[in-house]
């Protein structure tokens, strides 16, 4: 005796197409509730409410910031420099282009938002007022200062920021100097003024 | 070259000629396994044990991603899931549901076992496996009941805890070891953190693949109880076989259809169920100095709990007459000297039960006798001695008992989710004699009455 | 033997009538029956909003929600502008989560006992006897004033309760009766207990007038009445707590509705699929005999 299996039977024209289509209709649905039961779990990996809320904008109130002095605040977790510049510094900046790897921060590996760049040399919004992240572009350490012209030896006759683990040097609007192991300006976030004194980090003037 | 030859093409051709032990256990358990034609509805619960257990590993190690094991911040760290986890709370409702569901399958399988007579020779083995692997599944619960670090987790735990001071000498000793400390506290959540999310999953995955290997080396078992191995066709196939796939693969499909539909009905519209699944007291943070009114287990450990509580200190003579009962027709019945051991076995246990200065605590008594309701399942492929292996060639009365077990087990279960009163705790007492007897005697029913005759082949209705 | 049809029967009949057994129910002589808190409210946005208000300047002195985040008050409808100006005081942050000032054991040393943190607190108290909502929400209508207590309020709901009445100023006063029906245990030298009403009369400002009038049989009764000196008020006060309820019933879980609506979708689909491997298996199964 044999057994009676369909799929043994070798005239199973009829029976081939409608196996072929509840399975090409099984097989769709079912990858589509499968990727649909797989989207919460995906999704949970992303930042959730407590992590939103952590890295949400920090407000600065730069009444109590005088003239000369850096500010130190603290978003996503990362330092942001806030430097209130002398109309001295801002002289300086003019005049130290030839010294720096990009001047006019053309490269491209760290964005700087339009409104900061109005004046390229000083990479603000206020001209006054510096806002960068406090990290090397190097590998990562933050770099000490402000230090004033030949205070020193690393910066010479510049002002600026030297980085303690290999030696980049950046000035006062946070631009690189030349053949520097760091080769990028440091980074601007976010941020807009919510008043003349009220800056707010983490958020642009579009949002 | 090295490589083997393969009838396959292409990319499976490629593995093939390489590994071919992938392809070789495909067919050995797939394509060319033959499992019986006749599977009914009791047939589905196996591979949906196997879904439950895939979506309970899922969720859970999406959840430990984000929950923290420890005293102070256990509890909020669940409700940090449900609200600012994306999708936080679906994997959390789909942990707490699946938990009650892997109960619920893994009850009605082995229903499905002594419903058919799955336990009998030469499945014995794979049987014994079921049995550990529902022993991992409540270790696994108890330990992951814990983690939310409510107030029903705490004293649900401490309850269950302390029930080992009453083994005599090592018992406090026992306790504060599992604890890790005096009282339930950090040491234990942390420690059953990593038995629920590590140590036991592991050891619950080997012993389900051994199930499963133990069950294919002799074949599955079927509503008819025939072998059908027993008739081979010309190409040495079961006669009343067909390939597991694609014939079982399509029709478990449908099967997982019609569960996940259940499943998720309850995951999205109720998920609490009334308390059931998740109970109200949880949302309270664990407070070691205050016991909540009324602390039961989850239900799917009701109806031990119930055969715990029953045994009271007047329920004590009862269970020893029924041992005096069980000893004397052991003793009539069985031939040879062991029957003298089984005498002063029971004459011991007679006096533990009832002597003064000799007995036991009560307290002890009800986690003996709780464990043995449990342990009694492992006892069951030698307990029953009925020439037939399917209940349908049964007496019909074999059925009868058997759902007198099962009526005594949802009442067991029910009565365990209630505060005790008096009369609870008589019928609770009365169920635990009927859920004990169904085993104790059934070296006797299950022997008794006129059977009917088995057929030769399977009863086969086209679907 | 063979079949034996009595014994199957029964076998049957003794099995039908034992879950009976299990059912003999355990009351406490005075419980308390629980108003139904009206559900309707539990989607109602302006309701959610006015409970909102409620909670925020009457909860949130003592009662922390630590798991509630201020910025998800969005999904009630309230901007982060409202949020910030009108319910958040102090100086926190939209985006920072319901904390109270005041500490634990403070709290333990003022009240008795630390004010539960009530973020869960409607699904706490869900049980099987009855729902979360409709408990809180007779809770809050029950205080009533007490002389004889540490605060000079309590509660019919949850007796000596360490919580003073925190919306006492939105109720207004009112008077309360309490009746009971119970056995009072003869004192010395009597043998019998015998059968007494008690009528404790509770003033708007918690003098308390107790009356006993022996009765000649029971059973145990427990009634109560109230007497409030503004109806109006206490109408208003009625529909306070109805919102506040709902408010509180949504913070256990602000993704309940989303829960829903994503669940009929889901169900939806398992339907249609459920058919088609059903047709599928159908397919394969067709032609074995």
């Amino acid at each position: 005796m044999t057994s009676a299996l369909p799929s043994d039977d070798p005239s199973g024209g009829k029976t081939d197409g409608e196996r072929r289509a509840a399975l090409a209709a099984t097989a769709v649905l079912g990858a589509a509730g499968a990727a649909a039961g797989a989207v919460p779990y995906v999704l949970s990996w992303g930042p959730s409410e407590r992590e939103k809320a952590a890295g949400s904008a920090v407000d600065v109130d730069l009444s109590s910031l005088p003239p000369g002095q850096m500010k130190i605040v603290e978003w996503r977790g990362k330092p942001i420099w806030i430097l209130r510049r002398t109309p001295e510094m801002i002289e300086g900046l003019r005049k130290d282009t030839e010294r720096l790897a990009d001047p006019l921060s053309k490269r491209t590996t760290y964005t700087v938002p339009a409104y900061a760049l109005k004046d390229p040399e000083l990479r603000s919004i206020k001209p006054e007022i510096l806002v960068v992240f406090g990290i090397c572009t190097h590998l990562g350490c933050s770099p000490s200062g402000p230090f004033a012209p030949d205070e020193n030896a690393q910066l010479g006759a510049d002002a600026g920021f030297v980085c303690p683990c290999h030696g980049s040097t950046f000035d006062l609007a946070g631009r690189v100097f030349k053949n520097k192991p760091a080769a990028d300006n440091l980074p601007v976030p976010p941020h807009r003024y919510l008043s003349a004194n009220v800056l707010r980090i983490g958020e642009d003037e579009s949002a | 070259m090295g490589l083997h030859k393969t009838r396959y093409t292409g990319l499976v051709g490629w593995v093939d000629s390489r590994m071919p032990t992938v392809m070789e256990t495909f067919r050995a358990h797939m394509s060319e396994y033959y499992a019986p034609k006749n599977f009914n509805f009791w047939y589905f619960f196996g591979s949906l044990a196997a879904l439950v257990l895939v979506i309970q590993l899922l969720s859970g190690a999406f959840l430990a991603m984000h929950y923290k094991p420890d005293a102070n911040s256990a509890f909020w760290s669940v409700e940090f899931i449900m609200r600012e986890v994306s999708g936080g709370w679906f994997i959390r409702y789909m942990h707490s549901t699946g938990a009650s569901f892997f109960f619920i399958v893994v009850y009605l399988h082995m229903f499905r076992g002594l419903l058919y007579g799955s336990y009998k020779s030469p499945r014995e083995i794979v049987w014994l496996f079921g049995c550990t692997i529902f022993l991992l599944l409540m270790a696994e619960s108890f330990f992951g009941y814990l983690l939310p670090w409510g107030q029903m987790s705490f004293w649900g735990a401490q309850v269950i805890i302390n029930l080992f001071d009453s083994i005599p000498m090592i018992g406090p000793a026992l306790s504060t070891w599992i604890r890790g400390d005096f009282v339930i506290g950090d040491a234990t959540l942390n420690r059953f953190f990593a038995m629920h999310t590590m140590m036991i999953p592991t050891i619950l995955i080997g012993v389900i693949a051994f199930h499963i290997i133990a069950l294919h080396d002799v074949g599955s078992n079927n509503p008819d109880g025939v072998e059908i191995k027993d008739h081979l066709g010309a190409d040495g196939k079961p006669l009343d076989g067909i390939p597991f796939h694609p014939y079982y693969t399509v029709h478990d499909l449908y099967g997982v259809a019609v569960f996940l539909l259940v499943y998720f009905a309850v995951v999205f519209f109720a998920p609490e169920l009334g308390g059931v699944f998740l109970e109200g007291n949880n949302f309270i943070p664990a407070d070691p100095l205050q016991t909540p009114h009324h602390i039961a287990p989850l239900w799917y450990f009701t109806p031990y709990y119930s055969i715990l509580r029953a045994t009271t200190q007047g329920f004590l003579p009862w269970v020893a007459g029924g041992v005096v009962a069980l000893g004397a027709v052991a003793f009539l019945r069985v031939r040879g000297p062991v029957r003298f051991g089984i005498a002063a076995f029971a004459a011991l246990l007679v006096a533990l039960l009832t002597v003064p200065g000799v007995q036991l605590d009560a307290k002890l008594w009800g986690v003996a006798l709780m464990g043995s309701a449990v342990m009694v399942f492992f006892l069951v492929p030698w307990l029953d001695r009925s020439p037939v292996r399917s209940m349908r060639y049964r007496p019909r009365w074999h059925t009868g008992v058997l759902l007198a077990f099962v009526a005594a087990f949802l009442i067991l279960g029910y009565l365990g989710m209630l505060p005790p009163t008096p009369l609870r705790t008589v019928v609770s007492q009365v169920m635990t004699a009927v859920y004990f007897s169904f085993f104790a005697l059934m070296p006797w029913w299950s022997r008794m009455g006129t059977f009917l005759p088995v057929p030769e082949r399977i009863t086969y209705r086209a679907h | 033997m063979r079949g034996s049809l009595p014994l199957r029967r029964a076998l049957l009949s003794l099995l039908a009538c034992l879950p009976l057994l299990g059912f003999v129910p355990a009351r406490a002589a005075e419980e308390m029956a629980l108003d139904r808190w009206p559900q309707s409210r539990a989607d109602d946005v302006a309701s959610l909003q006015r409970g909102a208000r409620l909670f925020v300047n009457y909860c949130l002195n003592c009662h922390s929600a630590v798991m509630m985040r201020w910025n998800r008050l969005r999904d009630i409808g309230i901007d982060e502008a409202k949020i910030k100006e009108e319910l958040i005081f102090g100086d926190q942050r939209v985006g920072d989560t319901m904390t109270v000032a005041m500490n634990a054991r403070d709290a333990k040393n003022w009240f008795g006992k630390a004010p539960p943190d009530l973020s869960v607190i409607i699904r706490a108290r869900n049980t099987a006897e009855h729902l979360g909502t409709d408990y809180v929400y007779t809770l809050l209508r029950s205080f009533y004033r007490d002389h004889t207590t540490l605060t000079g309020w309590n509660n019919l709901v949850y007796p000596n309760i360490a919580m003073p009445h925190p919306l006492w100023q939105r109720q207004g006063p009112r008077a309360t009766t309490i009746e009971r029906v119970e056995r009072e245990e003869g004192g010395e030298g009597k043998v019998q207990s015998h059968w007494m009403r008690v009528t404790s009369h509770f003033a708007p400002d918690g003098a308390l007038r107790v009356e006993k009038a022996p009765q000649d049989g029971g059973p145990e009764s427990f009634s109560v009445r109230f007497e409030p000196a503004d109806k109006a008020q206490a109408a208003a006060y009625d529909e306070d707590v109805a919102d506040l309820v709902a408010y509180l019933n949504w913070m256990g879980e602000p993704g309940a509705a989303t829960r829903y609506r994503v669940g009929v979708w889901v169900v939806g689909f398992l339907i249609i699929f459920s058919l088609v491997a059903r047709w599928l298996s159908r397919v394969y199964w067709k032609d074995v005999r």
